[in-house]
């Protein structure tokens, strides 16, 4: 391995919580690396065009402005060296191993900070592998980044509100769909919001994108069905279409949407303490107030301590920027608890209500159900039916691994972890682990690892 | 075809070309590789151990299901993280 390039921290992810964490570190004359796997900061909310693009009215909603505000303000500090385009493959606390387009690199930081981010939960049943059929966030991205429709009919479909917002961007951009299929019925979303009406309506600008969302979609004739389950996904080499629970839907692409699970591949590899992340599964940072993680001089914000959108991830990218100011010495303790009020009041605010959403957009209770045949690890093609059966025998998730190959492929099991658990618990058995983590996070070319020594 | 480019407010980088697998297609400079192949109509990027056609899933770097091979530039590479370059020539696993 190269000698490794030093700064005072490094950060994984240019999302709100990277940026924002960035920010508050403006002004110490720190040495700061941002690392991200998309060439261009934003994360995957503000997934920005390719730099050669010029796009009229980019994510216009007014939603949007705190977030590009932020943006731009993160473009323009003079102490980020940017590494776009690099995935952070390996970590432990002191150093980061990341892939770019020039092979590997050892990035040596005595602060790191962790806001990698979350993913779609991927979801199996009957014919998820077909091509045209996707991860919701990734049809999303299409249209944010690229500007490009999935399909010339889109399905979404799955338990996640989201799920309207996606839509609705889909038609502003001309785009046909199909429908917005809920699998829960709508009054239990309506309860879970209920049952806290205070913190919902201390989001009421998400409530009202949700509402503004409908009425493009009202407008556009592309119905919304609350209380409708995916059975299957059809199609000979491509999706053509869907069986629900009221009748076939024709469609040449498909959004599944039933929620999110932090990417936590790196933390776990550096041994942080982590926890069970929310009903659509997945393992959270655990954390304390400074964002502090369990591993001394590592630090986790954003999606990466639990799913709870945007606006939670910048206040808590400004806590962990301000926590390790404060302990690099450049604080002091007043100081830095004074800067931290607002942060840690929108953090609690924002978090209060991702704990609302997850309850109305809890897939639990309505996964679509996996037939034997059905592929639930991608990268190794491992069924449903024989993992069901060595799941049947007992065991953990890793000796699951071992004897099936479920979650050995090139993803790593981010795919298959969280269907995997579930089938774990619902047998009976309890793994409170999952699968080891393991260098490298991402697939590394056997050719990088050896030009580098 | 199925994907289809933005056109409304939507300025692209210059037209460009890829081959995969040894078809020529015609794409915009900025695009990735995978946003290129959709717009192509090539939503096939392998096939598994039953011979079924498989797309890609996630478009953001996690599941492993875009990988190509890029001729000059080796294997694994994830094709929604990588921009197409002209002339680029690209294999999948299909």
């Amino acid at each position: 391995m190269t000698e490794p390039e030093r700064f005072d921290i490094a950060i994984v992810g240019g999302g709100p919580a990277g940026q924002a964490a960035a920010i508050a570190l403006e002004g110490h004359g720190l040495s700061i690396a941002v690392i991200d796997e998309q060439i261009r900061p934003g994360g995957q909310i503000l997934r920005q065009p390719p730099a050669a693009f010029t796009v009229a009215n980019w994510l216009a909603d007014r939603s949007y402005a705190p977030l590009k505000r932020q943006l731009d303000r993160f473009g323009q500090l003079k102490e980020v060296r940017w590494l776009g385009g690099h995935s952070a493959v390996g970590l432990q606390a002191g150093s980061i191993v990341a892939t770019g387009p020039d092979g590997l690199r050892n990035i040596a930081a005595d602060r790191i900070l962790i806001a990698a981010g979350c993913q779609d939960l991927a979801v199996p049943l009957p014919g998820w592998t077909l091509p045209g059929v996707y991860a919701a966030g990734g049809i999303q991205a299409f249209v944010k980044s690229q500007q490009l429709l999935a399909g010339t009919r889109v399905l979404l479909a799955g338990t996640h509100p989201l799920q309207l917002i996606i839509a609705a961007q889909i038609v502003a951009a001309g785009g046909t769909v199909a429908a917005v299929l809920f699998a829960q019925p709508r009054a239990h979303m309506i309860a879970a919001l209920a049952a806290q009406p205070l913190t919902a309506l201390g989001r009421a600008s998400d409530l009202f994108a949700a509402g503004t969302a409908m009425a493009t979609l009202a407008r556009a004739g592309a119905p919304i069905r609350f209380g409708v389950g995916l059975s299957a996904l059809t199609g000979r080499d491509r999706v053509s279409g869907a069986v629900t629970s009221a009748g076939n839907v024709e469609c040449d692409a498909v959004g599944l949407c039933y929620g999110f699970v932090p990417q936590s591949a790196l933390p776990r590899m550096a041994g942080a303490r982590m926890t069970a992340a929310g009903p659509a599964g997945g393992w959270a940072c655990v954390h304390d107030d400074w964002m502090r993680t369990s591993v001394p001089g590592l630090y986790a914000a954003g999606e990466t301590v639990g799913v709870a959108g945007a606006a939670a991830a910048a206040a808590g990218g400004e806590l962990a920027g301000l926590g390790i100011a404060l302990d690099l010495g450049l604080l002091d303790a007043d100081t830095a608890q004074r800067a931290a009020q607002n942060s840690r009041r929108r953090f609690a605010r924002h978090r209060a209500f991702a704990s609302l959403l997850d309850a109305a957009a809890d897939p639990r209770p309505f996964f679509p159900a996996p037939d034997s045949g059905t592929i639930v690890c991608r990268c190794e093609d491992v069924e449903f039916g024989p993992l069901s059966e060595r799941v049947s025998a007992g065991g953990s998730a890793n000796a699951v691994k071992l004897a099936t190959r479920c979650g050995m492929g090139a993803c790593q099991g981010r795919n298959c972890e969280p269907t995997l658990l579930r089938m774990i618990s619902a047998a009976g058995g309890c793994d409170d682990v999952g699968f080891t983590a393991r260098f490298p996070a991402r697939a590394v070319s056997i050719a990088d690892l050896l030009s580098s020594d | 075809m199925s994907a289809t480019r933005i056109t409304r407010g939507v300025n692209r980088g210059g037209p460009i070309a890829i081959t995969v697998d040894g078809i020529r297609i015609e794409c915009f400079a900025g695009e990735t590789v995978a946003a290129a192949m959709l717009a192509a109509d090539h939503a096939v990027f392998r096939a598994d151990t039953r011979g079924q056609r498989r797309g890609m899933f996630c478009n953001m770097g996690v599941c492993s299901e875009c990988l190509v091979t890029l001729i000059a530039g080796g294997p694994h590479v994830r094709a929604c993280l990588v921009e197409a370059r002209d002339g680029m020539e690209v294999a999948t696993r299909d």
